[in-house]
């Protein structure tokens, strides 16, 4: 119903949030759609949340494909935002994103060898294997 | 305007032209460079002038012509109005002046108050200072300055079909006959704009399109300021010349050029999705928004967008209407074709819920359809205080007109929250848009052509099996509200009436054209149809075994004829071969030879010891085409005895060879090599051949069906009396069995219906005469005409 809704008012007024089926979230204005949920975001910001800081990449244009859509929302410009989260710089995000994946990796790991010295052995489920 | 002759030769020529005027009707004479005006010699189209001009052969027919046309001319200012010498087409310069006579029989008949009016014009046409005689209405063709006499009838129309002209017709183009006209009319537009030089080329080509081949008309500057005047001119001026946006927009210098896919070949329209211009995936195209969206920004896109698709509907229809049509083509092509009539209900229901729901005439509010009455009890009063906030801005909050059916709480709600989320925006709106220039790259249009699309998702026919929890939710909350309300107020208790899915021809009824047999089947996506007619024939076990044992017999034959044929192209090769080998090996390839002949004989032979040929073998081989060009080719190559032996075997079998051979006559490929045989022959042999071939009673007959029956019959007998003739110790008579024979033969002869009596491939002369030796002078006669036999002497 979300369409039903846009389409009284003037698309890209406010920015929306569309989160992607691997993980991303980009926030853009939507300028199009389709009726295959194909997006085209403009001034498209990838926003990586890691903890309690972010940090957003410009990243231009974004045309999204349909499937890959997990959600998407309006964000409201004129909400008071009292969000705890803090912004910071890209650098510093993508450090601290690559830190979360390799505690990440460790911890995935270290629970795979005890499984395996319990005699137990879970198979690692890929991301990107859907069914 | 000089003219070379004098007064004195005047009169004549004014006959000549008389003459020529009406002569000149019938004939197709194209005009050569108009004369008459000074402004135009400059002016000359150089089309014209190479086919007409001084480029054309018959220089003196023209220069005659354009004295005449100047006569002619002078001579209508003496004369003035309308006489009929002076039909003012001279004044028109010129070339006209034969044919232009004929402003055709309709015109006159079509009116004579039309007729002063042309007339009058082709006079104002001709003389500059006599345009101020007045612009009768039906001057359309201005532009062509004096309108060829053709265009004459058309004038009737004019009137009435130009202000047709902003019903747009979807070309583009002015309707039919006005198309010369109306062409140059724009053309003139141009001329009017940039000056009268390109006038003679745009004249010129009003009269290639002209069937009558008029010359080209001569536009003064005083006709271009009587034609501004016009009414006519002024209708056009203000509508708009029926231009398409392409030839506008490309004047911008955009590069449209890839920016649309290439259009999808059509498919033949019955039962097929419809042919259309646009692929399928295609947003709708952008109605001329402006007009409706005042304030909205267009970049790029929406110029595109017109451009792109070929509008296939009058361009100033609103997009309302384009999206409330159930006929648009545009609303279709998300939808199968099915869907049209379901739209049709549901969108009736949607936009009739809008409708009631009080949307303000800011909004796109679609107007009421006359089905809308059987809808209202669907609805409660309309909630007033939604008229509030709307007002000021365009892009009002809309249901969805081709959306589901929803219940109507819920488009209640769904509307209060959009409401109240709109107004708390609605003042930032504005300031907003100024900003952002790629605001609405999606125009209204597109975005209510995807969630139409979405919803049409969510159409049901049976609401409670497809959202169970939905109805439920929504019957309870009437409940609900029916319980509290209780009496006090009737608005709130709406029930959700499921509009009825149209039940469609799903159908298909083949196309059948009149007066023919069978229906033309077309098939395509919606309706495939089977192209071949599989029927399975299921037969009985014991059918088909036989059908099997048939056919594997006959493959057995072939099989034997087949190899017994590579023994044969072998026997045949021998030759050549033996040719080309060495001495040493020929003797070892004289052996190879004769061994394959007598495997071949043998395969002829059903056993080993009896020199007979096998008669069922035989039969087998023979009832095969292949097998009896075997035995033919066979033949010539078997050693006497055994060929002889073969042939008798043919003769004794023949009856019910015979009788197979019917259709096509294969046996006949035998005579040459028969006869061969039949040469060298005994008497002995060749009576008991003709025995052979006798047969049992009736057998002969059946021989005689057959042609080659026929010949073979001929060629014993021939033989016979060549032998009885050439050898006068023949033992043919020595016992009398030939004699018998040959009475027998006769008598059956005589007997066998001519009808069934097959001509031969050849009758030997000496038939004659052993018939005479056997039978009396009359059957000797009736002979002779049965079997055509000519009288030779002996």
């Amino acid at each position: 119903m979300t369409i039903q809704h846009n389409t009284g008012t003037l698309p890209s007024q406010e920015k929306h949030l569309v989160l992607l089926r691997d993980g991303r979230t980009l926030i853009g204005f939507l300028r199009s759609i389709d009726q295959f949920a194909n997006l085209v975001f403009h001034q498209t910001v990838e926003r990586i949340h890691v903890g309690k800081k972010f940090g957003d990449i410009p990243r231009g244009i974004f045309i999204v494909r349909g499937e890959n859509v997990v959600l998407l929302g309006e964000i409201d410009m004129d909400k008071p935002c009292d969000t705890v989260l803090q912004q910071v710089s890209i650098e510093e995000i993508l450090e601290e994103q690559r830190l979360q994946q390799q505690a990440k990796q460790e911890t995935e790991k270290a629970k795979v060898t005890a499984l395996k010295d319990r005699g137990l052995s879970i198979p690692k489920a890929d991301n990107l294997d859907e069914y | 305007m000089t003219s070379p002759f004098s007064n004195s030769q005047y009169p004549i020529y004014l006959h000549l032209l008389l003459l020529l005027r009406f002569s000149s009707l019938d004939e197709d004479c194209t005009l050569e460079k108009e004369e008459g005006l000074v402004e135009e010699e400059d002016e000359i189209d150089q089309f014209n002038d190479d086919t007409f001009g001084d480029g054309a052969i018959d220089d003196d027919w023209q220069e005659e012509h354009k004295r005449l046309a100047e006569l002619e001319e002078r001579k209508n200012d003496g004369l003035g109005g309308l006489g009929l010498g002076g039909l003012g087409m001279g004044g028109m310069g010129g070339g006209d002046s034969s044919t232009v006579q004929l402003p055709p029989p309709a015109s006159r008949e079509g009116g004579g108050g039309d007729l002063a009016e042309s007339l009058a014009m082709l006079i104002l046409g001709a003389d500059p200072a006599i345009a101020s005689v007045g612009g009768p209405a039906g001057s359309g063709d201005r532009s062509t300055g004096l309108p060829p006499p053709p265009s004459m009838p058309q004038q009737h129309h004019h009137p009435s079909q130009l202000p047709s002209h902003h019903q747009l017709t979807p070309s583009g183009l002015p309707p039919g006959p006005l198309h010369p006209s109306l062409l140059s009319y724009q053309q003139h537009q141009h001329l009017l704009r940039r000056g009268g030089a390109p006038m003679q080329q745009m004249n010129s080509h009003n009269i290639w399109e002209n069937n009558m081949g008029f010359g080209p008309v001569s536009v003064t500057p005083g006709l271009i300021t009587q034609m501004e005047d016009s009414p006519l001119m002024s209708i056009i001026k203000e509508v708009g010349l029926p231009n398409r946006p392409p030839p506008v927009m490309s004047e911008d210098g955009r590069d449209f050029s890839e920016r649309a896919p290439p259009p999808r070949s059509s498919s033949p329209v019955i039962g097929s999705p419809p042919v259309r211009a646009v692929p399928i995936g295609t947003p709708p195209k952008q109605p001329m928004s402006h007009i409706h969206h005042p304030t909205t920004v267009h970049v790029r896109a929406p110029v595109h967008h017109q451009h792109r698709y070929p509008p296939s509907f009058p361009e100033r229809i609103s997009p309302n209407t384009l999206l409330n049509m159930a006929n648009s083509p545009l609303c279709r092509p998300p939808f199968p074709a099915g869907v049209g009539p379901v739209l049709s209900q549901i969108q009736r229901a949607q936009m009739l819920n809008s409708q009631v729901a009080g949307f303000p005439r800011g909004c796109q509010g679609p107007p009421l359809l006359p089905g809308g009455g059987g809808f209202r009890p669907f609805f409660g009063q309309p909630p007033p205080h939604r008229m509030g906030p709307h007002h000021n801005h365009v892009p009002c909050p809309i249901i969805r007109h081709n959306t589901t059916h929803l219940h109507p709480q819920h488009r209640r709600m769904l509307t209060q929250r959009m409401q109240s989320r709109g107004g708390y925006r609605g003042g930032r709106v504005g300031d907003w848009r100024s900003r952002d220039p790629y605001s609405n790259l999606m125009t209204q249009r597109e975005k209510e052509w995807v969630a139409k699309i979405q919803m049409m998702q969510l159409q049901s026919t049976d609401p409670y099996l497809d959202d169970y929890y939905y109805q439920n939710y929504f019957e309870k909350m009437e409940k609900r509200q029916e319980r509290d309300r209780d009496g006090v107020r009737k608005e709130h208790t709406t029930k959700l009436i499921t509009p009825q899915v149209a039940k469609l021809e799903h159908t298909y009824r083949p196309v059948q054209f009149a007066g023919s047999l069978g229906k033309l089947t077309v098939s395509s996506v919606n309706n495939p149809r089977k192209m071949i007619d599989t029927v399975v024939t299921s037969r009985t076990d014991d059918e088909e075994k036989r059908e099997k044992q048939v056919w594997n017999k006959r493959r057995q034959i072939l099989y034997t004829v087949e190899k017994m044929y590579s023994l044969l192209l072998e026997v045949q090769d021998f030759e050549k071969r033996f040719m080309q080998t060495p001495e040493e090996q020929r003797e070892t390839l004289l052996e190879q030879h004769k061994t394959h002949t007598l495997q071949l004989y043998a395969s002829l032979k059903e056993k080993e010891w009896d020199d007979r040929v096998s008669d069922e073998q035989c039969l087998l081989i023979m009832s095969v085409r292949k097998g009896k060009r075997l035995i033919s080719r066979l033949i010539p190559f078997l050693p006497p005895l055994q060929a002889a032996t073969v042939v008798m075997g043919i003769a004794r079998n023949l009856h019910a060879l015979a009788k197979k051979d019917k259709q096509d006559q294969a046996l006949c490929w035998l005579v040459e090599p028969v006869a061969v045989v039949i040469s060298s022959l005994s008497s002995a042999a060749l009576t008991d051949l003709l025995q052979e071939l006798q047969g049992s009673e009736g057998q002969l007959s059946k021989v005689l069906q057959n042609k080659f029956g026929v010949t073979l019959l001929y060629l014993i007998l021939s033989e016979g009396e060549r032998m009885q003739s050439s050898d006068l110790n023949c033992q043919l008579m020595d016992d009398n069995r030939w004699t018998e024979l040959v009475f027998s033969v006769t008598r059956e002869l005589l007997n066998v219906p001519p009808s069934s009596l097959s001509p031969p491939l050849f009758t030997p002369p000496n038939l004659l005469s052993l018939f005479s030796r056997y039978v009396d002078r009359q059957r000797l006669e009736l002979l002779q005409e049965k079997l055509q036999i000519s009288a030779l002497s002996r």
